[in-house]
């Protein structure tokens, strides 16, 4: 029961005691299979390289479940019955965090697979501690890497937030970007058609915001509408360069109270003991929200003989601008042997394939990561018919990221319940931001 | 009956404990060692175990950080709110439950259902309950005139929340227990107290409760040791939020934070530690009062 925690990290202490028993060194073995010190691996795996040099098992962890696992294990099966010498296992985690803390414990035992999901936020932690692989020397490869037009082709906020200085350590896979939902509906009763700038959105929510329907909506973490407003003011979250968070200018007052003048006036609200926005958007408890535009499948499962309803770009600020690009990459792991890394590479390069990226942003409503993705006709007829989905790559060119750096979980904490007091009244706007700040620097220290 | 020990006895008998020995001293044992040791590494490698620097930075830094002292007094308040609570209601129940009634298998199989109920389970259903606009509890409590309740977004009525969802949660095992303890006290002891004309409560506060004390000393000691340990309830709950505000954040929560999200392993161990102790102390105070109190026949 409440010991799941306790004996998680009690088989993790158990994992490294065997480890620290097993003898086999983790550090050698992994680039010389030559030197026939197969004490990890038994006898037969030296025999079976004879055999066929190049065969090889990889193993890519994921944290997709349902119909995302099943499109996943197609790719696989496509990928599979195209390499004859490589063999992907695909292995279903749980959810992000389940995945996030099993490769922290396989790296601890020394086990990772070769490839796996990862939030981009957590790169620079895996990066610090020295288990995840560069991926320059497969991307500059003249047979297995990618031309420059190819890498030019990868959309750009997507490529630049694969990059720390220069050096790639992932490549965009399940993408999402943040994009307003509207209650088509209430809007064009009052007269209205989908906002595009702030002051729209404060209009109409004024406008509609009457008995149960609250007028605008925010998600419980609303830290990146928070951002991109500051962004779109001018302001920095967070250095990046530095490691400095610098959210509490006064723009990032300001941006904050963007927000929250609409909470306090009660012409908005957000998804508060719900958990997400789209069940009372759905129900047609609020006339829009921002939200993931990975949401968009349960916007359309809760809205489902409910209400009406349309996606658009987020709100621009004074003519500018800007939306926070998230999710999660395809990492590969240092502890593979070279062939294995190899083959781990041409599935990576397979799987943001201008056609594969399109498939899978059809059937799971992730963003294609190829521009050429989105001219493919199949592609194209998709989206004329599911205009929902056009909100969120009519906005690349807006498009931004947080700044990726370690601590930044912590920071998130930090942010996260500074919010709420903020929230709450229990501090001004000005007080938790600043708070906020100043322990947010305290630990990037 | 029992002859004395001997070395041949000794070795048999540890022959069969050995097997258990063996899984308590690698997955407990080991680890609080482990975890001991971990909480005083100040520069350190956590995936190649290579440590550069230790000391007792760790406690201090705990120790003044607001969240941790918050975690602590939460923990206790969450303890003092779950445990009185908890046991008066299961012996009410237990006693209930004993007497002569009609449907007594249903009735227990109910009062058990809640302890064998998956927790995520539990606090999906328990967070519409609290839901403020549409919950059930905010609508029996209208008819009492008393205005909606945010029971999960209000700090002052999260600890509450928790607090409620435990104890029904944790009723079944104490009534299970309860009532062993019950069905083993002798009937001959109250059909003579009846012939001398004692009443229902006398027989109740001189007989029952005095008989019923090791149970009621089990109970309570396991009951404080899993309140301090509470975790999962508030990650369900809570959507893996430690409450609006962290009005909810215990001990446990904070070592999860340090370690799962915050990459601070040696401070979550130290955490972990400072826990382990209190928990520690707090048996050790009830074993003493124990022995004043507890009749073993």
């Amino acid at each position: 029961m409440k010991k799941s925690l306790l004996l998680t990290l009690l088989s993790m202490c158990f994992i490294l005691l065997l480890a620290a028993c097993g003898g086999g060194n983790p550090e050698g073995g992994e680039d010389n299979s030559e030197s026939g010190e197969g004490n990890s691996k038994g006898g037969e795996d030296t025999a079976a390289e004879n055999e066929a040099a190049e065969e090889v098992e990889i193993e890519f962890w994921h944290a997709m479940s349902g119909p995302h696992e099943e499109q996943i294990n197609s790719f696989v099966d496509q990928f599979n019955s195209e390499h004859e010498n490589i063999t992907v296992k695909p292995v279903n985690q749980g959810s992000y965090d389940d995945l996030e803390q099993k490769i922290m414990a396989a790296a601890k035992a020394g086990n990772l697979p070769t490839l796996s999901q990862a939030v981009t936020s957590v790169i620079p932690e895996y990066m610090n501690n020295d288990f995840i692989m560069p991926l320059n020397d497969f991307i500059e490869d003249s047979e297995i890497g990618l031309s420059d037009e190819e890498l030019d082709d990868y959309v750009d906020v997507f490529r630049e937030s694969s990059q720390w200085d220069g050096t790639y350590y992932s490549l965009p896979f399940s993408k999402s970007t943040r994009v307003l939902f509207y209650n088509k509906e209430i809007l064009e009763d009052n007269g209205f058609e989908a906002p595009e700038t702030w002051d729209d959105v404060r209009n109409i929510a004024e406008t509609v915001t009457k008995d149960n329907v609250v007028g605008m909506g925010f998600e419980n973490s609303y830290e990146s509408e928070f951002q991109a407003v500051l962004n779109q003011m001018g302001g920095t979250f967070i250095d990046e360069e530095t490691s400095e968070a610098q959210f509490a200018s006064e723009n990032g007052v300001e941006a904050m109270s963007l927000i929250m003048d609409m909470i306090d006036e009660e012409i908005a609200r957000t998804a508060g003991e719900e958990d997400y926005m789209s069940n009372p958007f759905g129900r047609g408890d609020v006339a829009m929200y921002i939200g993931s535009s990975a949401g968009i499948p349960h916007v359309a499962g809760a809205a489902e003989g409910n209400i009406e309803w349309g996606t658009a770009p987020t709100p621009t600020l004074d003519g500018e601008a800007a939306t926070v690009f998230a999710g999660n990459d395809i990492i590969m792991f240092n502890q593979a042997e070279t062939a294995e890394q190899k083959a781990a590479w041409k599935f990576m390069k397979f799987l943001t394939s201008p056609e594969i990226t399109a498939a899978w942003s059809m059937e799971s409503g992730y963003l294609p990561v190829r521009y050429s993705a989105q001219e493919l006709e199949e592609y194209q007829s998709f989206v004329e018919e599911n205009d929902e989905y056009k909100a969120g790559t009519e906005q690349f060119d807006a498009g931004f990221f947080t700044a990726r750096i370690q601590g930044s979980n912590k920071v998130r904490n930090i942010l996260l319940e500074e919010f709420d007091n903020i929230q709450l009244g229990q501090k001004t706007v000005k007080e938790g931001l600043t708070d906020a700040q100043d322990r947010a620097n305290e630990t990037l220290q | 009956m029992m002859s004395e020990p001997t070395w041949k006895s000794t070795f048999k008998a540890f022959l069969y404990l050995l097997p258990a020995l063996l899984i308590l001293i690698i997955f407990n044992i080991y680890p609080i060692i482990k975890s001991f040791l971990m909480s005083f590494y100040i520069d350190f490698d956590y995936f190649n175990n290579v440590v550069y620097e230790r000391g007792v930075r760790n406690f201090i830094h705990l120790f003044q950080d607001p969240n941790f002292i918050k975690a602590t007094l939460n923990t206790f308040i969450f303890v003092v709110g779950v445990v009185p609570i908890s046991i008066i209601l299961s012996l009410t129940i237990a006693l209930f439950l004993n007497s002569k009634i009609k449907f007594l298998g249903f009735f227990r199989t109910i009062y058990f259902l809640p302890f064998v109920t998956s927790v995520v389970a539990v606090a999906i259903v328990w967070s519409w309950i609290f839901h403020s606009d549409y919950g059930l509890l905010n609508y029996f409590l209208g008819w009492f005139g008393i205005d909606p309740i945010n029971w999960l977004t209000d700090p002052t009525y999260a600890m509450p929340a928790l607090i409620i969802l435990s104890i029904w949660k944790g009723l079944g095992f104490n009534i299970i227990i309860f009532l062993a303890g019950l069905q083993n006290i002798n009937q001959q002891y109250y059909l003579a107290a009846q012939v001398d004309g004692a009443s229902a409560w006398r027989r109740f506060t001189n007989m029952t409760l005095p008989l019923l004390s090791p149970t009621m000393f089990f109970v309570s000691i396991i009951s404080i040791i899993n309140g301090f340990k509470v975790f999962d309830e508030i990650f369900a709950l809570f959507n893996g939020k430690p409450g609006p505000a962290n009005s909810t954040l215990t001990v446990v929560y904070y070592v999860y934070q340090k370690f799962y999200e915050e990459y601070e392993f040696s401070l979550a161990a130290a955490a972990a530690f400072v826990l382990f102790i209190i928990v520690f102390i707090f048996t050790l105070v009830q074993l003493i009062i124990g022995k004043k109190f507890v009749h073993y026949d």
